[in-house]
């Protein structure tokens, strides 16, 4: 059995290990089809870290969690005779001196910059200052180092190296501008001839500095929070604008959607969704039995959706910027679905439960395939010849209050 | 020249060194005169740690920083032990949880502790994030520990040394009875531990808080932020209040 590694891709901690691997001679298999938030909440997962974080690394003797522990042990792989943890006692306390400090002072702090900006954690202005200024200060005593030696301990090389500089390329991708790094010439000479070296960039691939902070996240675009876990892609930042429009028009793809070529319907989505915003008093009489009268079984289906992790939701603006994170990534399915999104619960854990229109007779493929989050949801096709399920219809479009018994912690429409 | 450690009294960072060589039998004088804010600025010092932060291992061959290498570096310094585990899976594992507990315990601790103290800016939505996660953390440390009396194979080791230095700090300051008997292996492992003779010896009487701080007032919210410094001076007055 090789050596297997659990991770979403371009996950920059698992970078660690990866790069050791290539300096070790070691093999290690990173599964394709991991998916996150799904295979790291299976049981068979969590026996291997029950706090369910990634990376792992499966051994045949046992698993291994903690992305330093990992490269740890990568590195002593194949006898251990390599540079990689220094030639005598000293020098390989000071490779732990500097890996603990790239991740309490360097990542620690990054992470709090870069993750409040991108809705993963609660957003302060004061709290920023204070991180940014202890990153500042880790740089500064890091550029004092480096000044004078190459590389962190020793003459090559080393496993501190590796983590440092790993722990440094996700700040350099996300919130440390070029601006921001002139400060610390050292440290820039040192990162870009490191990230260089054959086996990093094997690894890594280009590395591109970001050229802009991200700005701050308004409510509406907050995406799901788990820090440690899930800033992914360097992508992802830069290109997801918040769409705060409620009159946005069709989705991109020029592409014909398959929705275009059903049968034309008698119902007309948007009168619903007029419907809905308009109805300012008697909502039950006016716009639910307007919907009912309106609904065409034919041309379009009804959806229940329960979300599959409710023991996570634990903390209230985390889950309502999960739900929101949801219905941001639904934007290009709006011409086609209406939806309302429930959190109830007076306390956590929170119960995230929804009711969706589409087109069509079905979920629509093209939303499954780009929105992740809808695997997160079990999925019941509603059938409106049970009054209950009928009622329970009429009772989430209108925000009834208590809601199976609960109160209503936010209700979120999408239209 | 022995091996000299620079901190302030009572810093959880430095237990961690100290009962590792109580374990180890390996000698450690604590600097005398050490002045927080003082001599950890001088530029002798910078040159040992160029961020200026405590605690600090003084050896023959060179200075070491942060709290866990230096344990790392003592725990190996007389060969052989069974802190580091008898294997390679074992040793990686203790350095899983020796990470674990700094950055998914220790680190949430210190997030909801030092805003209460002053010494970081106070928010309510931080607090009740840094909580959740501390509570994730804690209840996967009691699934493990249900089924494993010591974090790694069947003695102490630095894993443990690591995690109950940690666990100390938060059960004196702001985890109460209230909030750890939601996880019971926990609490019976820290208290069986911190009364190891090795232990004791360092961490004297450990004793948990009746009570979380009160939220600071604006005016005391006003102190300067260092958070990684000065909450350990609340710490070192706390100890104090404790010991008598």
């Amino acid at each position: 059995m090789a050596l297997v590694l659990h991770t979403y891709k371009g996950n920059k901690s698992a970078d660690k290990a990866l790069i050791a691997a290539e300096y070790v001679g070691v093999q290690i298999d990173v599964p394709s089809d991991f998916q996150m938030g799904v295979t790291n909440k299976t049981p068979e997962f969590l026996k291997m870290n029950p706090i369910g974080k990634v990376p792992v690394l499966e051994t045949p003797e046992g698993s291994v969690f903690e992305s330093n522990a990992i490269a740890r042990y990568v590195s002593r792989l194949n006898g251990g005779e390599n540079s990689l943890n220094g030639s005598s006692l000293i020098e390989y306390a000071q490779i732990e001196q500097w890996s603990d400090f790239a991740s309490l002072e360097i990542y620690g702090n990054t992470l709090r910059w870069f993750g409040p900006r991108m809705g993963f954690m609660p957003y302060s202005a004061p709290a920023e200052e204070g991180t940014i200024s202890a990153l500042k200060r880790a740089l500064d005593a890091l550029n004092t180092h480096l000044a004078s030696n190459t590389y962190l301990v020793g003459h090559s090389i080393t496993l501190a190296d590796i983590i440092t500089v790993c722990n440094l390329n996700l700040g350099f991708a996300t919130v440390m501008t070029k601006k921001f790094t002139s400060e610390f010439p050292h440290v820039e000479r040192y990162f870009w001839t490191v990230i260089n070296q054959p086996n990093f960039k094997k690894v890594v691939g280009e590395v591109k500095q970001t050229e802009a902070v991200p700005p701050v996240a308004s409510k509406k675009a907050a995406q799901p929070a788990k820090p440690k876990e899930e800033p992914k892609k360097k992508e992802a930042p830069a290109a997801e604008a918040p769409k705060l429009a409620e009159e946005e028009e069709a989705p991109k793809p020029k592409a014909k959607n398959p929705l275009d070529l059903l049968p034309p319907s008698p119902m007309v989505l948007d009168d619903w969704k007029r419907l809905y915003s308009n109805t300012k008093s008697n909502f039950r009489g006016v716009a639910i039995k307007g919907f009912w009268d309106m609904y065409d079984p034919e041309g379009y289906s009804l959806w229940f959706c329960d979300y599959k992790y409710n023991d996570e939701n634990m903390v209230s603006f985390v889950t309502l910027n999960k739900v929101g994170g949801f219905l941001q990534r639904m934007d290009l399915a709006r011409k086609y679905s209406f939806g309302k999104m429930l959190i109830c619960g007076s306390e956590g854990p929170f119960k995230v439960t929804g009711l969706w229109l589409f087109r069509g007779p079905e979920i629509p493929k093209f939303i499954m395939d780009e929105v992740y989050d809808m695997e997160l949801y079990e999925w019941t096709k509603v059938d409106i010849s049970d009054e209950a399920q009928k009622e329970r219809v009429s009772q989430m479009i209108e925000d009834a209050e208590p809601f199976e018994g609960e109160a209503l912690l936010d209700a979120k429409c999408f239209k | 020249m022995a091996l000299v450690l620079h901190t302030y009294k009572g810093n959880k960072g430095a237990f961690k060194a100290l009962v590792a060589a109580e374990y180890a039998g390996v000698k450690i004088e604590e600097a005398a005169d050490f002045q927080m804010g003082v001599t950890n600025k001088s530029p002798e010092f910078l040159k040992m740690n160029p961020i200026g932060k405590v605690p600090v291992l003084e050896t023959p061959e060179g200075a070491i920083f942060e709290s866990n290498a230096i344990a790392r570096y003592v725990s190996r310094k007389n060969g052989e032990n069974s802190l580091n585990g008898s294997s390679l899976i074992e040793y990686a594992q203790i350095e899983q949880w020796i990470d674990f507990s700094s950055l998914e315990i220790d680190a949430n601790m210190l997030k909801w502790f030092a805003p209460r103290l002053g010494y970081a800016p106070f928010s309510a939505p931080a607090e009740e994030a840094a909580i959740s996660a501390l509570k994730r953390g804690l209840e996967a440390l009691n699934t493990h520990l249900a089924s494993n009396t010591y974090l790694v194979g069947h003695s102490v080791t630095l894993a443990d040394i690591v995690t109950i230095c940690n666990l100390n700090l938060g059960f004196a300051t702001v985890m109460t009875k209230k909030f750890t008997s939601a996880f019971p292996h926990v609490e019976r492992y820290f208290w069986t531990m911190v009364n190891q003779p090795n232990f004791k010896k360092v961490l004297g009487d450990a004793k948990q808080t009746d009570a979380v701080p009160p939220v600071p007032t604006k005016k005391a919210a006003a102190q300067p932020a260092k958070p990684k410094e000065e909450p350990k001076k609340a710490v070192q007055l706390l100890h104090l209040l404790i010991r008598e």
